[in-house]
């Protein structure tokens, strides 16, 4: 930071305090630390230029020189964070370059304070008619993030395989120094041709052999990464991986009511309908409000009555018994 | 008589409760394993009434009750003054399954649930029975996956228009609110309130409505369901114990139970209607789409298997009759029969 950055409040600069740290609210303008500490001392109080409310909890330290840029990656940081769709939420190109278009705007205005209420209007709206999305988005990673993290991950795992068949080659290729070495020495004890010439073999052979080395295999090139480890496509031309596992098909069936079977052994009662619907009710008592309010009502004590009545007429001792 | 004595073989006590004593034992004859609940006479005093009323109520319904969802009296005897039922024995029971938290429901899992619970509550209903005391504790599971509805100790027949009931009946976090509110005379509604807290706690693996009074009950019932008035409940204000509440909003049910889809929160709505006569029956509960929508129920053979249960031996399964230990800790929410 330059020398002559100042406090707007208190006109300390840089050069006077090297310790100086600018601070920005959400409104933009800077304050010191010491400024910040002794005007918010209580948690809150007014921007010292434009006297807008802020917090103190809010104060951050100044990144930009520029406020106005510090202002405008406040914004833009509060704005995306409701504004979270991704490509994949919209059906075409068009549209997400249309939503795009219109978060700009949104940051634009609020930056420069144009239509203000407007623009806080529309954030709302948008807000209330896409919470659901909104939450989602929240927890959702994005494609792209689970790419570029697949292709660090490949990226890094390529590296260590390198590394490793490095360090094989150079142990090999010490170890194959070594032994020539021995060889020829071995050449030169034991064997009894001209000592001259022998070196001299050994030294071609040596020409021969370095650059025959085993070439490093070419390390893969760090292609996209197309495949989850699980060996999945990944990638949006694949729609595949936005689904589950196909569930299990169940056979297990489905339940159907099937009104029991009542064995009477005598003349079938009336149905609780008809007991409403006949009239059978006009010759007992009603029930009491109160007793309706407990959840009796008097076509409950009729069809107990009228069924006690009837069942078991048919019944005959020598029959057996009734099977319920 | 003698021989039914003989006929079961104890294997290992299960639990001991007020009114009981649990045993699981083996039928000789059947090679069946069973649950053997013996009553006790207690006291000289006690004794003196003859058998203990929540026991009388279970065999005589039990001995005319037979439905797969229901659990099955298989043999009552007697030994001097004691009485012993037979029943079918069951692994393990619904409280069990919520509070085992390796075990992840599925929503296939939870309509076999509530599927089952809701067939054998249809048969009791047709026959006139009322169970009073439906709560995940009482639905009972066996190996195989099929849910039994076990404890008729409150249960009593219902539709007589001149008999008053009492309303001190089903533990309170699954008491509907007509009872709360004291009502002496009532129907199906009572079960089907219970149902749906039942299934609330499917979904949220926790009580629904855990009030720590009755009036804190209502309290809860209406923080989520909205405080009801005359127009949505008529005759309230006629009910014995009736309260005004200041007026609360419902909640939409979709924010409480975030996972399930729209026609499982209409059969919690209707299952759980304030009023009454509003309720759904079990018929028109099994009619409504949820049940036969997709996902199809579990067959419980697939149903899922406490983990407790898995890694003990056979012999060590978790007893049919848990809640008789919890009463003996004297749990707050003991039932309570007055009369």
């Amino acid at each position: 930071m330059d020398m002559d950055v100042t406090c707007p409040r208190c006109k300390t600069t840089k050069y006077r305090n090297p310790s100086l740290k600018l601070m920005v609210n959400v409104c933009g303008h800077g304050l010191c630390e010491s400024c910040v500490e002794l005007l918010f001392l209580k948690g809150s109080g007014n921007c010292p230029e434009c006297g807008i409310a802020l917090r103190r909890s809010n104060f951050r330290v100044q990144l930009f020189e520029d406020s106005q840029v510090e202002k405008e990656v406040d914004i833009r940081r509060r704005v995306l964070r409701d504004f979270n769709k991704k490509e994949e939420d919209f059906a075409s190109l068009r549209e997400y370059n249309d939503y795009l278009e219109e978060v700009e705007t949104i940051i634009f205005n609020l930056v420069n304070n144009i239509d203000q209420l407007e623009t806080n209007k529309k954030i709302e709206k948008f807000k209330k008619e896409n919470r659901e999305l909104i939450l989602k988005n929240k927890v959702r990673v994005g494609r792209e993030e689970v790419e570029l993290e697949l292709m660090l991950e490949q990226e890094a795992a390529q590296e260590e395989a390198r590394r490793a068949q490095i360090a094989l080659e150079e142990k090999e290729e010490k170890r194959r120094k070594i032994r020539n070495k021995e060889a020829l020495i071995d050449e030169l004890m034991f064997s009894n041709a001209n000592a001259q010439s022998i070196l001299q073999t050994f030294a071609e052979s040596r020409a021969q052999d370095g650059p025959a080395k085993p070439a490093l295999p070419s390390a893969p090139v760090a292609a996209r990464a197309t495949q989850f480890s699980s060996g999945i496509q990944i990638g949006r031309g694949s729609g595949q991986v936005e689904f589950l596992p196909v569930p299990r098909i169940d056979d297990t069936p489905l339940y159907h009511y099937e009104a029991p079977q009542r064995l009477f052994d005598g003349p079938d009662p009336p149905s609780g309908q008809q007991v409403i619907q006949d009239g059978y009710l006009s010759h007992i008592r009603g029930a009491s409000e109160e007793e309706r309010a407990g959840g009796y009502s008097s076509h409950i004590g009729c069809l107990r009555a009228l069924e006690d009545a009837m069942a078991g007429l048919y019944y005959k001792a020598n029959r057996g018994e009734p099977v319920f | 008589m003698e021989d039914r004595l003989r006929r079961y073989e104890k294997i290992e006590f299960l639990g001991e409760g007020q009114f009981a004593t649990v045993y699981k034992a083996r039928d000789t004859q059947t090679e069946n394993i069973v649950a053997v609940k013996k009553i006790k006479v207690g006291s000289r005093a006690e004794a003196k009434d003859g058998i203990n009323r929540t026991a009388l109520r279970e065999i005589k319904l039990l001995q005319e009750l037979h439905h797969p969802n229901i659990i099955g009296l298989l043999d009552v005897f007697g030994h001097m003054s004691n009485v012993s039922l037979v029943f079918d024995f069951m692994d393990f029971d619904m409280e069990v399954v919520i509070k085992d938290t390796n075990i992840v429901l599925t929503p296939a899992n939870i309509k076999s649930y509530v599927l089952q619970t809701l067939q054998g509550l249809e048969y009791l209903h047709n026959n006139w029975v009322l169970h009073r005391d439906l709560k995940p504790n009482n639905l009972l599971v066996n190996s195989d996956g099929v849910l039994k509805i076990g404890d008729f100790g409150l249960a009593k027949f219902f539709g007589s228009p001149n008999r008053v009931y009492t309303h001190q009946v089903v533990t309170r976090w699954y008491r509907a609110p007509e009872l709360l509110y004291g009502a002496r005379m009532y129907g199906t509604s009572v079960d089907m309130w219970a149902v749906g807290c039942i299934l609330a706690e499917l979904l949220l693996r926790v009580p629904f409505l855990p009030g720590e009074t009755d009036l804190d009950q209502l309290t809860r019932i209406f923080q989520v369901m909205g405080t009801p008035t005359e127009e949505t409940w008529p005759g309230l204000t006629s009910l014995q114990d009736y309260i005004q509440f200041k007026p609360m909003p419902s909640q939409p049910l979709r924010n409480i139970f975030s996972a399930a889809g729209d026609d499982l929160l209409d059969l919690i709505t209707s299952l759980l209607m304030v009023n009454p006569l509003a309720r759904c029956t079990c018929e028109q509960a099994l009619k409504m789409p949820y049940f036969s929508n997709k996902p199809a129920p579990t067959p419980g053979p697939q149903l899922p298997v406490p983990t407790s249960l898995n890694g003990r031996k056979q012999d060590e399964r978790p007893s049919l009759k848990r809640k008789l230990l919890d009463a003996v800790d004297g749990g707050s929410l003991a039932k309570k029969l007055i009369f």
